[in-house]
């Protein structure tokens, strides 16, 4: 899909965000990650529902990057994994802004649902 | 073959440019998923085809797309220095009739019909021209026109005054041919601008 830095844009225009996109956006709010990290966050929050292929990784980076939602780090070494220097990802203002918007669009989602009784209360 | 150099030959499948500015991520993301899985089962190369089948189209598509707003860009460019052009011939033309014209030719009639046939031309190419710098398809199909029936009055005039120079024939029919190519020339829509991040 196509995205495009929209100067001006509230968050609220990117949303709803695809589930990847989310997780992938979420997993960098804990602050700057390389792909593999990004990966491994996504797939233990998501407690292994989601789990992102280096393709569908990265070309959701190249979106949020063009889209103003991420942008790059340094590039360096993560001591944990070897010597091999690694693209590090970061949010921007705009891309917590956004994931910000996304999560209170679930949540209210979430209550609606528990209001009509739908989640949150035990079968009979 | 090692599974490195197999998931390597699979990144064949991404866009040149993707691969230029990802390749090498994915490669050190691909090896880290070998350290910690077991590339001899079947699931875990289903996974991989899995990602690669669903990723690669997709940006392929889009790769595509940009290309073709790149093209589309080119060929605005292109219409505006043609279009330039066009109004440039289009007042040497006048102006060389106005001089034919007061030089006094050889007088006979299909000279002068010729010269004023020559002039209509030039002046249609001036508006085509014009036209052409304005980015409407109002203005395009205007163009078209006028560039048509310019053709149509310089090939008439040639047919009166077979001694019209080489050059004023290759650019008075050249000039509205290769402009009328371009103004039939397929376009690709403008970038929408619709955000829409997948």
């Amino acid at each position: 899909m196509v995205m495009k830095r929209r100067a001006g844009r509230p968050p609220e225009a990117y949303l709803p965000l695809p589930p990847a996109t989310f997780h992938i956006l979420l997993a960098l709010a804990d602050g700057e990650l390389h792909g593999y990290a990004i990966m491994k966050g996504v797939a233990a929050r998501s407690e292994g529902s989601v789990r992102l292929g280096p393709g569908t990784l990265y070309g959701s980076l190249k979106r949020l990057l063009k889209a103003g939602l991420v942008e790059e780090g340094d590039e360096r070494a993560d001591p944990e994994r070897g010597d091999e220097r690694r693209r590090y990802y970061r949010l921007t203002p705009l891309g917590l802004s956004v994931v910000r918007a996304e999560a209170q669009r679930l949540e209210a989602m979430v209550r609606a649902a528990r209001r009509k009784k739908l989640i949150g209360v035990r079968p009979a | 073959m090692s599974a490195e150099r197999i998931y390597r030959l699979l990144l064949r499948a991404y866009p040149p440019d993707f691969r230029a500015e990802y390749g090498r991520e994915m490669v050190l993301l691909f090896r880290d998923q070998c350290q910690e899985s077991d590339v001899r089962t079947v699931g875990f190369w289903a996974r991989v085809l899995w990602d690669v089948v669903r990723s690669a189209p997709v940006l392929r598509v889009e790769a595509w797309r940009e290309h073709g707003r790149e093209s589309t860009r080119t060929m605005e460019v292109t219409m505006k220095i043609a279009a330039i052009l066009t109004v440039l011939v289009g007042v040497f033309g006048i102006l060389n009739a106005v001089i034919e014209w007061s030089a006094g030719g050889n007088g006979t009639t299909e000279h002068a019909l010729a010269l004023v046939l020559g002039v209509c031309a030039s002046a249609l190419l001036l508006a085509a021209g014009v036209a052409i710098l304005r980015p409407t398809e109002r203005g395009r199909q205007a163009a078209r026109l006028a560039v048509v029936a310019s053709l149509v009055l310089i090939v008439a005039a040639r047919l009166l005054h077979p001694w019209m120079s080489i050059f004023a024939q290759l650019v008075g029919i050249g000039l509205p041919v290769g402009i009328l190519i371009a103004l039939y020339w397929p376009r690709r829509a403008s970038p929408s601008g619709g955000v829409r991040v997948h």
